[in-house]
């Protein structure tokens, strides 16, 4: 690696965390409440409906990543 | 939490190997090819405990050696695996993760014709050190070698005062960098042969701070003696398996540890207050950032008198963790307390360091006997680890049920008596103003000293301003936090910044005779130190997203001397 793409990196990494984002695929969910067990800040709300948590909130995600951690469907994922 | 974003950025790598240097120098990479060219033949087959990104194990590859390279981090094996991809190495190397203490289970015994491992040990707990060499010894094939490098605290006097000297600046400058550190080995060369080992030091570098270990069985003719009837042959079979690995299966591995401990062995942890954990608590409070961090032995422990129903709950080994856990529990609640390896930090930013990982819980409960000691295996974790502590990986090797507790352990004792029923209240993270006030102090400590420095050594006429100005800022700023608008630190640094500003001015005017440069001077040192307070403050906020804002503090320090040069330039003439 080159100064550049060293350069390039830490800006990478400097800035990722400002955008990364909740991507929760419903479809995949099974509903075990893992998620909203683990999320620290209640951006999880049941839907008794469906019985399944349903990702709110966006704005006050932290991106701790604990609900990605815990799901073991694969079903939630942190992306920019 | 200054640390949760680092597994989520993949970060830990490349800081882990950029940290390493720094600590030593640079005197890691000579060691490894002395091990890689003196100690490594073609076809011998040799362990890596710790492979880390996998430098050493691709060096050894290289001489010919099937190697099996085990970590128990996912992302430093993903690493390790890109580059032997990358040098064409793969069929070489095997890759495993997985916990030391799961060596018995994975390894047939005299496998291996070397082990190694560079600045693992030193990462383990002290009785993990003690398990890892007792395993070390079975796995090593007749005429096998342990090599071991790692940071030693020397024994003798003199050597350990210069050890420190030379390894204090170290540790400051790698923390700051990469925020992370390590942990050098106490009376290493006495476990060793304790471990039935005859150790030799091969290389020393830095005071004898960094050294390279050669040790060998201590019996070599005989063979390997096994500490309990298992049925495993202990002769030097020749490994069956082409694999290096051998797993061995439907055999029951040794023991690691004592298996039924007796319940009054198991110490008691009682709340107390003494000169001494007021002394702690005080440490905590000025200092939370810099290692090394007070911290109690791993292991299981008593609160009350539990019995083989009582509930068994895991946390981190940061003292103060434990004793914020044990205050609450004390009186209130029997349990067992398994205090995990979390290196000495609290459970949310190790476990978002991924250095408080499902397999530092699992050795625990292996290396602990709980199993032994409860009727149950229902397993309490911290809520707030659940950013590092794969729940599934636990319940998967351990047969372990995990529930996650709550988020506070003030909430423990209501948490249990509604029979692990949580409340949204115990879920979620608050900031209220007791914590505020708690990080104003601790972070305006920490960059205090860093400021004071050169300061003191440059300017010191503008010490006492500057101090004074910071720690003003951040109480504030931590006082009226839920009030500011925006989300994140750096906008709401604009409205610190702003009011600093208007400060400054309001000053002038009651001062009355400034010049218009001393206007501008102190807007903007004052007005950027504003800036990197409410920055910094973002990391510390549990409500707010991990502090990255390095780059956008950058920018904004050198936009501030730009102007200032300007100011200078044009009005300061």
């Amino acid at each position: 690696m080159n100064w550049r793409d060293t350069l390039k990196e830490e800006i990478r990494h400097l800035t990722i965390a400002r955008r990364l984002r909740i991507r929760f695929d419903q479809n995949k969910c099974a509903g075990v409440w893992q998620c909203y067990e683990a999320c620290p800040i209640g951006c999880w709300t049941p839907d008794l409906e469906a019985r399944k948590a349903i990702f709110r909130d966006e704005g006050r995600c932290i991106a701790c990543g604990a609900c990605v951690l815990q799901c073991p469907q694969g079903a939630i994922e942190l992306t920019t | 939490m200054a640390t949760v974003f680092m597994k989520w950025l993949e970060t830990t790598p490349g800081d882990y190997d950029r940290g390493i240097q720094l600590l030593t120098l640079g005197r890691l990479t000579p060691l490894k090819e002395l091990i890689a060219t003196n100690y490594v033949q073609p076809g011998h087959r040799v362990l890596e405990i710790g492979c880390g990104t996998g430098t050493l194990a691709l060096m050894m590859a290289e001489q010919g050696a099937a190697v099996v390279g085990m970590d128990a981090s996912p992302l430093m094996l993903a690493e390790a695996q890109r580059k032997a991809d990358k040098a064409g190495l793969a069929q070489a190397i095997e890759f495993y993760e997985m916990d030391v203490s799961e060596l018995a289970d994975r390894f047939s015994p005299a496998s291996f014709d070397l082990i190694v491992s560079t600045l693992a040990f030193s990462e383990f707990p002290p009785e993990l050190q003690r398990y890892a060499l007792a395993e070390a010894r079975r796995l090593l094939r007749p005429g096998g070698r342990l090599l071991i490098a790692d940071e030693i605290i020397p024994d003798r006097v003199g050597a350990r005062l210069l050890f420190y000297a030379v390894r204090l600046p170290l540790v400051v400058i790698t923390w700051l960098l990469t925020r992370t550190t390590t942990q050098a080995l106490s009376h290493f060369p006495t476990a060793l042969v304790e471990a039935d080992f005859t150790p030799h030091v091969i290389a020393s570098y830095l005071g004898g701070s960094l050294q390279l270990i050669e040790a060998r069985p201590a019996v070599e003719s005989e063979a390997i003696p096994l500490k309990a009837e298992t049925g495993i042959k202990t002769c030097c079979l020749p490994c069956a398996a082409e694999s290096a690995m051998a797993t061995i299966v439907g055999e029951t591995p040794l023991p690691a540890l004592p298996p039924a401990p007796s319940p009054e062995a198991i110490p008691q942890l009682h709340h107390q207050v003494t000169p001494r954990t007021l002394l702690l608590d005080l440490i905590s409070l000025l200092n939370r950032f810099v290692p090394p961090y007070p911290k109690i032995a791993t292991g299981l422990y008593r609160v009350g008198n539990p019995n083989r129903t009582s509930p068994v709950l895991v946390t981190g080994n940061y003292d103060l963790t434990v004793r914020r856990v044990v205050r609450e529990l004390d009186g209130r609640v029997d349990c067992w307390l398994v205090v995990a390896n979390s290196r000495g930090i609290n459970v949310w930013c190790a476990a978002g360091g991924g250095h408080f990982t499902a397999d530092n819980i699992i050795s625990a409960i292996k290396t602990s006997g709980v199993d032994h000691l409860v009727d149950h295996h229902a397993l309490i974790l911290p809520q707030l680890c659940a950013n590092g502590v794969d729940g599934w990986r636990i319940r998967k090797l351990t047969q372990w049920g995990v529930h996650w507790g709550p988020v506070r352990a003030r909430d423990l004792p209501a948490y249990l008596a509604a029979g692990r029923v949580k409340t949204d209240a115990m879920r979620w993270v608050t900031f209220p103003l007791r914590d505020r006030l708690e990080m104003t102090i601790t972070s305006s400590m920490f960059f205090g000293v860093l400021l004071a420095i050169p300061l003191a050594i440059l300017w010191p006429h503008l010490l006492g301003l500057t101090l004074g100005a910071m720690f003003v800022q951040a109480l504030v700023f931590g006082l009226l936090l839920p009030w500011i608008p925006g989300h994140d630190g750096l906008v709401k640094g604009v409205f610190l910044t702003a009011a600093t500003v208007l400060a400054v001015i309001l000053w002038g005017q009651l001062a009355g005779d400034w010049p218009l440069i001393k206007y501008i001077n102190r807007s903007l040192g004052l007005g950027f130190l504003a800036y990197f307070v409410a920055g910094e403050f973002q990391g510390t906020s549990p409500l707010m997203r991990g502090e990255a804002n390095w780059d956008v503090q950058f920018g904004v320090g050198l936009l501030t001397l730009l102007v200032y040069g300007a100011s200078q330039l044009f009005l300061g003439m």
